[in-house]
């Protein structure tokens, strides 16, 4: 220790402030107090905990008694956000993750059986007998007993993240039935580690230890093992384009000789085509694969699936706002594509709402309550209600009421209309699949505000009572389809519908029907179409007994018709439902507690944006640090701005060299500014050096502006602005950024 | 400068491919280096390197006030970062100024309940498996303590014989059912120098995945979004980003950086040089020590033949092998503690590039 004070100290030279600590490679800045049971509020204590130990901390008696109080309920608050978050977070997690195992289970499933094939025919080869089993080389009869059963699983997206996911459920998949399986990754396959590094992967996951000396025969002695004996063992790699194609090769070429002992399933994710194996492995070593083929789903079709159980069905009760949802899908689309990155900026937006809306908590409690019906979920109304006023939309809707029931009223209004709002986006979505239409974009649409407004705006004359009313077909025939005008996905969707041929019209309403079953109203009236129509004989046929009596012929024209009118009908019923039931979440009152919408936040913890960001903040910096002296400054540089950012903006003026002397005159000017004259009279040095006599303080002067000089190319070095001055041109240095 | 032809061809090269992109962008800026000025560096009239030094560490703060400000502004903030450290996220600082005071009093004041752990980027040399080693003491020790009475069935062997993969999974296991059990890693500087390598980012990304483990980082190079892949960034940090520009000096992380006016900047001061040299092993600092004494007793020498070095180093049963010895050359050249040149006599020789008075003064250090 003694040795690095030393050094800090000479290093320093009068900055006291430089700890010991600063020049350790790392250290431990504290341990956890030992007050974690007694959960306190923290952050925005004056004391610091570490000081403190007593739970009742005499040093903050001085705060009154209300202001205690408070604190002790934003804590209680925050506390109950927390656990909030984690309900509702956990929720939405394990919906995902069954969503995307269920659209995973058919392909699973047939790599199952293949994987049992392919054991059998192993097998088949003939089991070693003991003595030959418990030696220590492998066995090799003939060609065919070196063929190691390869699967490939092409996944079909370039970006192998939202894989890993994928094959770990396969792995357990495999795993539960009856499988030895090890999960490897091209991390186990780099030159570095060569083959030693898989091996021990492999050995680590079967023996569950980890061995230094790793050896494949230790692998088949303990498959050897009665109770690991008879059971396929796969191996899992689940990005091989990205392994390292010669420590590949060598494994393949090593399992391939010890097949007959233990004999080894290969499975390998493939992003890209089924050629890449034959573009990373040399030929030697792909005769010995015998592979065969497996596809997964569509990125966008896990996506789909993805939105629908989290923002449209919204198994956890907490959903998005329009700009929101726009901005998911421009991130989804723009930005990066991934279905992992997308979960991410949910999880995000979702830790965002908690961390920001007081009466997020409600959320948690309402998750809670409605898996174990009639418990109290323990909410403080008055809290509840003084967060409650301060709603925007609360206030908007001048709710008169102001106890606890009416709001538990409202909630359940709330969420009832929110079902309403879902079934009907997922009714478009049915027959928006007829025009490819991703839900995404249904969504994004259906979230609108704006588009509700004008549409309600339009309808005005429709009134609350028509709600219930079984088809009020005609007056909508009538309206010609309010949502055809305004254009747009349910514009299209509802054109769609009309031209629906009478089959997929069928099956729409079918659908429809299944969808619709837990919100009775709507159900009512798919149900009241479905009665027109009747499936015969492979045919469509319009019911006898309500359309037909008033068209007594039954020719072919009038049939065509008659279908033709179901369409009508039908158009007309998602028309109508559209304008009825269509309400986005942000139209509804108290929806803060449930819809995040501040997209700002969630844009900026989420992209951040280094390269820009650190050039604004030189070049604009009064704006961050809102001086007095350099706001009013307009584009002139004054002395009093910080050194870095002048030079920076000083730089701006260079190509892409700059010139150091240039620069370094450029920057004295404007720092010895007139009118800051006298403003740096430097410390004292401890060598005072005359030079061409010039009088004591200018050189001292001189010495801060050249010191400060320096200490700002570092700075701009640190930050990565600048490239330090090569050896062919030691008086430049070299720009790296252009432009913002 | 002949003498270091392979060096001169590597920067050529480098050059030209700098400077096809480097046409493009000023293809866009309106006659950037038109006027291209020659004037010289040494034409400025640079002061004696000691009053530079000294100028430096008495440099006088501008917005002082402002600052504190700025840096108070962002205690509002605390909560909202503890409450995403507990959702599973770890934080980027990022924006322009040091923001090591800002985090360490984030984690001082609002981290209180966890062992908070920091791992200094910025310097030269950090041995990744070291910071897992400790961490996972700490964390068998935060156990320990929890279950005081429960028979401890912990560590069977000390951590410091377990491979990465053991530790990791040690802190990535699920000892502990209470989600509110973590260590923080403070990283000032994720970007910084002993750190920037890909294997050391594989292996912060892991540690970071590990589920008894938050981290809180800075950056400051504008670049370093590029160090990490998509699963690094989507799985495994996790990253919520903050800009926090603090606008204060980078103090310390600025030390190990030449000052561009002062005498021979290229040159690494005795300073820098012994912070490097500490962290190397003492089989090292005494193979460095060999080759310091004979420069400094040979003066008048272009250098010491590799062949001499590596005499002495036998003798001294530091190396056992050519190959040694190598491995520590390579490890000096690369902190630019030796340098090679060519011989008179046409062999390459090493040197410290060092004042003899730098140079005892560095051997005086290490050897305490």
């Amino acid at each position: 220790m003694a040795i690095a004070s030393a050094a800090a100290e000479s290093l320093t030279q009068g900055t006291p402030e430089t700890t010991e600590n600063d020049l350790q490679p790392f250290f431990v800045f504290h341990k956890a107090s030992s007050r974690k049971s007694d959960k306190k509020p923290t952050g925005t204590g004056k004391t610091r905990r570490r000081i403190d130990l007593s739970p009742s901390s005499p040093n903050k008696t001085e705060k009154s008694e209300p202001d205690k109080a408070g604190e002790r309920d934003e804590h209680c608050n925050e506390h109950l956000r927390t656990e909030a978050f984690e309900l509702v977070w956990s929720k939405i997690n394990s919906t995902i993750k069954d969503i995307l195992r269920g659209i995973n289970t058919s392909v699973f499933n047939e790599i199952h059986h293949w994987v049992l094939e392919s054991f059998n025919a192993t097998q088949s080869l003939g089991t070693p007998g003991f003595t030959e089993s418990t030696r220590s080389f492998p066995i090799v009869t003939d060609a065919t007993s070196k063929l190691l059963f390869t699967g490939m699983v092409l996944t079909g997206n370039m970006e192998f993240v939202d894989d890993l996911l994928t094959f770990e459920d396969l792995g357990l998949f495999l795993r539960s039935n009856g499988c030895h399986v090890a999960n490897l990754s091209s991390l186990d396959f780099s030159a570095k580690s060569g083959i030693g590094g898989c091996l021990r992967g492999l050995l680590r996951q079967f023996l569950k230890a980890t061995l230094y000396e790793a050896d494949i025969s230790i692998l088949a002695s303990w498959y050897r093992e009665q109770e690991n004996h008879n059971t396929p063992v796969v191996v899992i790699i689940d990005d091989m384009e990205r392994c390292c194609g010669s420590v590949l090769s060598d494994f393949i070429l090593m399992l391939s000789e010890w097949v007959v002992k233990i004999p080894i399933i290969l499975l390998m994710g493939i992003a890209t085509t089924l050629d890449a194996p034959r573009n990373l492995l040399p030929s030697n070593v792909l005769q010995h694969l015998c592979p065969s083929k497996f596809i997964l789903g569509s990125p966008a079709e896990r996506m789909d699936a993805v939105v629908e159980a989290v923002l449209v069905k919204q198994c956890s009760g907490f959903s998005v706002g329009h700009k929101v949802a726009v901005f998911l899908k421009n991130y989804f689309l723009n930005q990066d594509g991934t279905l992992t990155s997308f979960i991410r900026a949910l999880k995000i937006a979702c830790a965002q709402h908690f961390s920001m809306e007081p009466l997020s908590f409600i959320l948690g409690g309402l998750l809670v309550e409605e898996k174990q019906k009639g418990e109290k979920n323990g909410l403080q109304p008055e809290l509840v209600l003084k967060y409650t006023s301060q709603l925007p939309s609360y206030a908007r809707n001048q709710m008169a009421e102001q106890n606890g029931k009416s709001l538990v009223h409202r909630f359940s209004e709330l969420r009832r209309l929110h079902k309403c709002w879902s079934t009907v986006v997922l009714c478009l979505y049915e027959a928006g699949k007829y025009n490819k239409i991703r839900l995404l974009d249904l969504l994004c649409e259906a979230l609108n505000p704006d588009l509700y407004t004008s549409r309600a705006s339009n309808n005005h004359v429709v009134l609350e009572k028509d709600v219930g009313v079984p088809m009020a077909t005609d007056r909508c025939i009538r309206r010609k389809y309010s949502t055809l005008r305004k254009g747009g996905f349910v514009g299209q969707i509802v054109r769609k519908v009309r031209d629906l041929p009478a089959l997929m019209l069928y099956q729409l309403l079918k659908s429809w029907e299944k969808t619709t079953v837990d919100v009775l109203e709507i159900h009512e009236k798919v149900k009241d179409l479905q009665s027109l129509l009747r499936f015969e004989d492979g045919k469509l046929r319009p019911n006898v007994d309500d359309i037909s009596k008033k068209h007594s012929s039954r020719s072919p024209l009038n049939m065509e018709k008659e279908s033709k009118e179901v369409n009508e009908k039908a158009a007309a019923l998602i028309d109508c439902l559209v304008r009825d039931y269509l309400r986005p979440i942000e139209c509804i009152p108290l929806h803060e507690i449930f819809c995040f919408k501040n997209v700002e936040k969630l844009q900026l913890a989420l992209i951040g944006d280094p390269r820009r960001r650190i050039q604004v903040d030189l070049l604009e910096f009064h704006k961050i640090l809102r001086c007095g002296c350099c706001s009013k400054s307009g584009n002139v540089l004054l002395p009093s701005m910080h050194d870095t950012s002048i030079m920076y903006t000083l730089a701006q003026e260079h190509g892409d060299l700059i010139n150091l002397h240039d620069w370094f005159q450029s920057f004295k000017t404007v720092v010895l500014h007139p009118s800051s004259k006298g403003k740096h009279k430097s410390k004292q040095s401890p060598y005072p050096k005359k030079r061409k006599d010039t009088h004591d303080s200018e050189n001292k002067g001189e010495a801060s502006i050249q010191a400060r000089f320096c200490r700002a190319v570092t700075e701009l070095q640190i930050t990565g602005l600048l490239r330090m001055p090569s050896r062919r041109r030691p008086d430049c240095v070299q720009r790296v950024a252009f432009g913002l | 400068m002949e003498i270091n032809n392979g060096v001169e061809d590597e920067e050529l090269e480098e050059e030209e491919e700098f400077g096809f992109s480097r046409n493009y962008f000023l293809a866009k800026e309106l006659g950037g280096s038109g006027k291209k000025s020659t004037r010289k560096l040494s034409d400025i009239g640079l002061v004696d390197e000691q009053e530079l030094r000294a100028a430096a560490s008495n440099i006088e703060p501008k917005h002082e006030k402002e600052i504190v400000a700025l840096m108070n502004s962002y205690k509002s903030m605390y909560p909202k970062w503890v409450f995403e450290l507990r959702c599973g996220f770890g934080l980027l600082m990022y924006g322009f100024g040091s923001k090591k005071s800002l985090i360490e009093d984030f984690a001082s004041t609002a981290l209180t309940e966890y062992s908070v752990v920091v791992i200094n980027g910025y310097l030269q040399t950090i041995n990744v498996k070291q910071v897992v080693i400790s961490l996972a003491e700490l964390l068998a020790d935060q156990l320990r303590t929890k279950r005081a009475n429960t028979s401890g069935n912990l560590s069977k062997q000390p951590f410091n014989s377990r491979s990465m993969d053991d530790l990791l999974a040690f802190l990535n296991g699920s000892q502990t059912e209470d989600k509110d059990c973590f260590i923080c890693i403070v990283v000032h500087n994720i970007d910084g120098p002993g750190l920037r390598d890909p294997e050391t980012q594989q292996y912060l990304s892991q540690i970071a995945a590990c589920s008894c483990i938050r981290i809180i980082a800075s950056i400051d190079h504008v670049n370093s979004a590029l160090l990490w892949d998509k699963k690094m960034v989507h799985t495994q940090f996790n990253w919520c980003w903050y800009h926090v520009p603090t606008f204060a000096p980078y103090r310390i992380e600025g030390m190990f950086f030449p000052m561009i006016l002062a005498h021979g900047s290229t040159a690494q001061t005795a300073k820098t040089a012994a912070i490097v040299l500490q962290s190397l092993t003492p089989n090292a600092q005494s193979v460095f020590r060999g080759l310091a004494e004979h420069q400094l007793s040979h003066p008048d020498e272009e250098g010491m033949p590799i062949n001499d070095l590596y005499a002495i180093c036998r003798e001294r049963f530091l190396v056992s092998s050519q190959v040694t010895l190598n491995s520590h050359l390579t490890e000096f050249k690369d902190h630019e503690l030796v340098k090679t040149r060519r011989h008179s006599d046409g062999q390459d020789c090493l040197y410290i590039p060092l004042t003899a008075e730098a140079l005892k003064k560095l051997l005086a250090e290490i050897s305490q």
